[in-house]
């Protein structure tokens, strides 16, 4: 099932948590709700489940307005950060809750019921486990939990907030591929609420990145982690380094570092923005880009090599990240002299935007 | 459903250390202030010899005050539950202007002298009382009947459901009832299937608590029950009257199988609710 949100606004007392959203989500889609806390993500998902009123704009389901349905009948599966489950209730129960509760001419038989549990325990893989109460369970099993109850009442649309916030990172992982293998095989529209970056490039189909009540940038993981439409989104999906300048003559300069400009704005402050991964490092100057730096500190875990620096002309901060071949290769020390260079470079003009 | 007892263990590794003094001190200020003066009760009524006491227990007078005092102190327990409920959901999910002065309000049965109230509610439900008044066309006597002593006991047990239920309400997730109309359920399956559940507990203690304040008062019935024998006599008022004629063994007798009686339906209470509270908690 598409939903179509349109126009969405939602105030709550002073505060302005949504500010006119637009947003299309295709039939099938596993789209990823990405934003800092406090940037209406969390306030949109409740809106499209019902479970909060937009103060304006509308909520369309496959062409059906649901703007003014009740969460009841607005057939959502919804998955919390918290599990939510039934306390005094058993695994099974949990999960049958939903066919339980329909009215008695669309209520299963106890057979079809206790099957349909038993196809869902069998899908999160844990069938043995169906008497237990959530209590006696693991976080990451009552989440699995959670989803299961969820998918129960086959709902045409998967909502889930920040589902694997409250789970360690081992448990985050192994449950993030999961969800991926279970959207792919039952393509149910799923929109899911997160603050990880990593989580929603890794597992979404597309990326709906928000801040203050707006979305800065849509588009999939490839699309918003190579082009990011503006620093906000730069800065939210990775480390970066600052190389302030101005533009100057045609030509950018960041400290000594010069460079073709991608505009023309003569004469203006800009600051151009540089993953980690594309500081190249160098131990002699091999030109008059390279800017001179002091290593801090180097952490040599796993296959790269994060290393801390402090450039020599202005005291500011870079942070490289290289093979561990070529660490090896240049023999890297701390305190030790070194030069660098931006390899690649995205540059924004400083309007109103404050990190 | 686990009813298993625990291996009793005295000595435990814990961070406070104490066990022995605690449990020393709690014994012995027990065994001061409730089992010697309750053993007290079962010494007395042994002076009689068994035959006797067993004559004064199945007395038609005791045995209809018996039912008196547990039926109207059962139905009491009830009402309170059902609007303790109520009155502790409205105070916990509603804001409303003067909550906090009915909040307050809620506790005044507790502070009053329940001879206070056992007068103030005699004049009210009286046939020429304000409230009276107006039932009396309907045929419904109030004062001088069970029904005025289950108004006085609802009126003296009424702040223990509020004050038990309150807290485990507010406990309760939102999220959960927000799960449950995802579900699909309606406002009322949402209530009964999943909210209740959760207060069960507590409203088990809170009835346990009004039905065993109502066993034992005595102030503010005696005013409105009018104290006709075999009708509206309860038996802390005729453990009074055995008293006030010099008749101790017959008085501390009738106490005798009150306490019997209120101990083991305490007890079995205590079981279910200890049950409610435990079955979904790690064995």
């Amino acid at each position: 099932m598409s939903i179509e949100i349109s126009n969405i606004s939602k105030t709550f007392d002073s505060f302005k948590a949504l500010n006119d959203i637009n947003l299309h989500i295709q039939t099938g889609e596993l789209v990823a709700l990405l934003g800092p806390s406090g940037s209406g993500k969390t306030t949109l998902l409740r809106i499209i489940a019902g479970l909060e009123t937009a103060d304006q704009g509308s909520i369309i389901f496959d062409g059906e307005d649901n703007t003014g349905k009740s969460t009841q009948d607005r057939k959502v599966g919804f998955v919390f950060q918290h599990y939510a489950l039934f306390k005094h209730m058993t695994v099974f129960e949990n999960i049958a809750f939903g066919l339980r509760v329909r009215p008695s001419k669309l209520r299963p038989g106890k057979e079809a019921i206790k099957k349909k549990v038993h196809e869902l325990l069998g899908l999160v893989k844990m069938e043995e486990l169906a008497n237990r109460y959530p209590a006696q369970l693991s976080g990451g099993q009552r989440q699995r939990i959670a989803l299961a109850r969820a998918l129960a009442v086959e709902p045409k649309v998967l909502l889930l907030d920040e589902p694997f916030g409250a789970l360690d990172a081992k448990v985050r992982k192994d449950l993030r591929r999961w969800l991926r293998k279970l959207h792919d095989e039952y393509p149910i529209t799923s929109v899911f609420v997160t603050h990880d970056q990593e989580e929603a490039l890794d597992v979404a189909d597309r990326v709906v990145i928000l801040n203050q009540g707006k979305i800065e940038q849509i588009g999939t993981p490839e699309e918003v982690y190579d082009n990011p439409a503006n620093p906000f989104v730069y800065n939210f999906l990775g480390n970066v380094n600052l190389f302030h300048g101005r533009v100057h003559n045609g030509k950018v300069e960041l400290g000594s570092f010069k460079s073709s400009p991608d505009n023309n704005d003569q004469g203006r402050d800009i600051v151009s923005y540089t993953r980690p991964h594309d500081i190249e490092i160098k131990l002699e100057p091999e030109g008059k880009e390279f800017i001179g730096s002091q290593i801090t500190f180097i952490r040599a875990v796993g296959p790269v090599v994060k290393i801390e620096l402090v450039r020599l002309d202005n005291g500011e901060y870079i942070e490289a990240e290289i093979s561990k071949e070529t660490y090896r290769k240049l023999e890297l020390k701390e305190k030790q002299t070194v030069y660098v260079r931006p390899r690649d470079f995205k540059v924004f003009i400083p309007e109103d935007y404050v990190i | 459903m686990n009813l298993l007892i625990k291996p009793f263990k005295i000595k435990q590794k814990s961070v406070i250390p104490g066990f022995g003094i605690t449990m020393g001190f709690s014994l012995t200020y027990l065994t001061l202030l409730v089992l010697i003066p309750v053993s007290m009760v079962f010494l007395n009524s042994a002076k009689i010899g068994p035959a006797e006491f067993w004559e004064i227990a199945s007395s038609e007078r005791v045995l209809a005050s018996l039912k008196i005092s547990f039926s109207t102190s059962f139905l009491a327990a009830v009402i309170n539950v059902i609007f303790g409920l109520l009155l502790a959901w409205v105070l916990e999910r509603y804001t409303f202007w003067g909550k906090k002065l009915i909040d307050g309000l809620i506790d005044l049965p507790f502070a009053l002298p329940t001879a206070v109230a056992g007068i103030s509610l005699t004049t009210l439900y009286s046939q020429n009382g304000w409230i009276g008044k107006l039932l009396a066309p309907l045929g419904i006597k109030v004062s001088y009947t069970p029904i005025g002593i289950v108004v006085a006991l609802v009126f003296i047990g009424f702040p223990f459901v509020v004050r038990t239920v309150q807290p485990v309400l507010e406990s309760i997730d939102l999220e959960v009832e927000e799960a449950a109309a995802c579900l699909g359920a309606t406002r009322f399956q949402t209530f009964y299937r999943v909210i209740l559940p959760e207060l069960l507990p507590a409203l088990i203690t809170g009835f346990a608590l009004a039905f065993s304040r109502a066993l034992g008062e005595y102030g503010s019935v005696v005013f409105i029950s009018g104290n006709m024998p075999m009708k509206t006599e309860i038996t802390p008022l005729l453990i009074r009257t055995k008293l006030e004629q010099y008749d101790y063994a017959g008085g501390t007798a009738v106490a005798a199988v009150m306490l019997i009686i209120s101990f083991i339906l305490l007890l079995l209470i205590n079981i279910f609710q200890w049950w409610a509270s435990n079955r979904h908690k790690v064995s």
